[in-house]
């Protein structure tokens, strides 16, 4: 009984080291999403290519669909462009911009430069879309699915194997 | 001179454990009330006193998602300044305190309220540290028992 007793701390503290090492090993490090399985939020905003041209939730029509919240001084966004580019190459998705607090004029020099894989990029300068989407920062990228809801969040980068992971799943229900 | 006196004051400190820990306590209280201040007033306008309170609490209560250790209040990245701006839209529309943690809840997660509710996700966070005390009490306990 003595040497069980004596033992304990040690184990204790081992199994604590444990606990807290499968903690750093974690790969889900995204943030929480309120938003999973809920319609897209309502939203009254011009267009980036055409401010006069109001765009509203019912302008997403063409589902499954990415929306992508993407921004010019975001550099991450240009690592992840390319493979928005093929995606729209590639898959029956359609992809939708959320162009986030940005620069309009450098904002259509880079999809002139580099290729627009968006059906359209909403323009939201003040974020206000971006908040009722629980938006933390660029690049974000939402999958909304066939009927109209949010399925899926990813926070950072998206590629190839974030796609695979987390993405596809929900195009091929 | 200087030095010294400075050494004099930390001996203090440390011999007398009751002004050590007032020491502690006033400097928390201290920090605390640097937090609440610092406003620029002119930045968001209220006509009416309870509004202005309102607002500048919950700007404290609640977290700025892009620099996590810091509430809106502490933070000037352009995410918390939109947050200000919704909660300072909401505060003049005359919307609660609930109703505007609520509405920041439900597009952010519980993670944007430096005040999470208790809920099971939450019960280690809530409980943990009294389990502890618990626990190492009952140590301390057994060990001068000589139990152990």
């Amino acid at each position: 009984m003595k040497k069980i007793i004596d033992a304990l701390p040690l184990v204790v503290f081992a199994s604590l080291i444990i606990v807290l090492f499968s903690f750093l090993s974690d790969k889900d490090d995204q943030l929480e999403t309120a938003l999973i399985d809920s319609s897209f939020p309502d939203f009254n905003l011009g267009s980036l290519s055409d401010e006069s041209r109001l765009l509203t939730k019912r302008d997403i029509i063409k589902l499954p669909a990415l929306i992508n919240v993407w921004a010019t001084w975001c550099i991450a966004c240009r690592v992840e462009h390319p493979f928005l580019m093929k995606l729209k190459e590639e898959s029956r998705l359609t992809i939708y911009g959320l162009n986030y607090k940005d620069n309009k004029f450098k904002a259509l020099e880079l999809l002139e430069r580099d290729g627009n894989p968006f059906e359209f990029s909403i323009y939201d300068f003040e974020g206000r879309l971006a908040i009722d989407l629980g938006v933390y920062g660029a690049p974000e990228t939402f999958f909304i699915d066939k009927n109209g809801l949010i399925r899926e969040r990813h926070v950072g980068v998206i590629d190839e194997r974030v796609w695979e992971e987390k993405f596809s799943k929900y195009l091929n229900e | 001179m200087k030095e010294c006196g400075k050494k004099n004051f930390l001996n203090i400190l440390m011999n007398k454990p009751i002004l050590f820990l007032l020491f502690i306590i006033f400097s928390l209280q201290v920090s605390v009330e640097e937090g609440q201040v610092n406003f620029d007033n002119d930045a968001y306008p209220f006509t009416s006193e309870i509004k202005e309170s309102l607002f500048y609490s919950l700007l404290n209560e609640l977290r700025c998602p892009k620099c996590q250790s810091s509430n809106l209040a502490g933070s000037n990245s352009p995410i918390s300044n939109d947050l200000k701006r919704e909660v300072y839209e909401l505060v003049v529309e005359g919307k609660s305190s609930k109703q505007i943690k609520d509405h920041l809840v439900d597009r952010y997660g519980n993670f944007i309220i430096y005040n999470p509710p208790i809920e099971p996700a939450t019960y280690a966070l809530w409980f943990g540290p009294f389990i502890l005390i618990l626990l190492s009490a009952l140590v301390i306990i057994l060990v001068r028992k000589r139990i152990i």
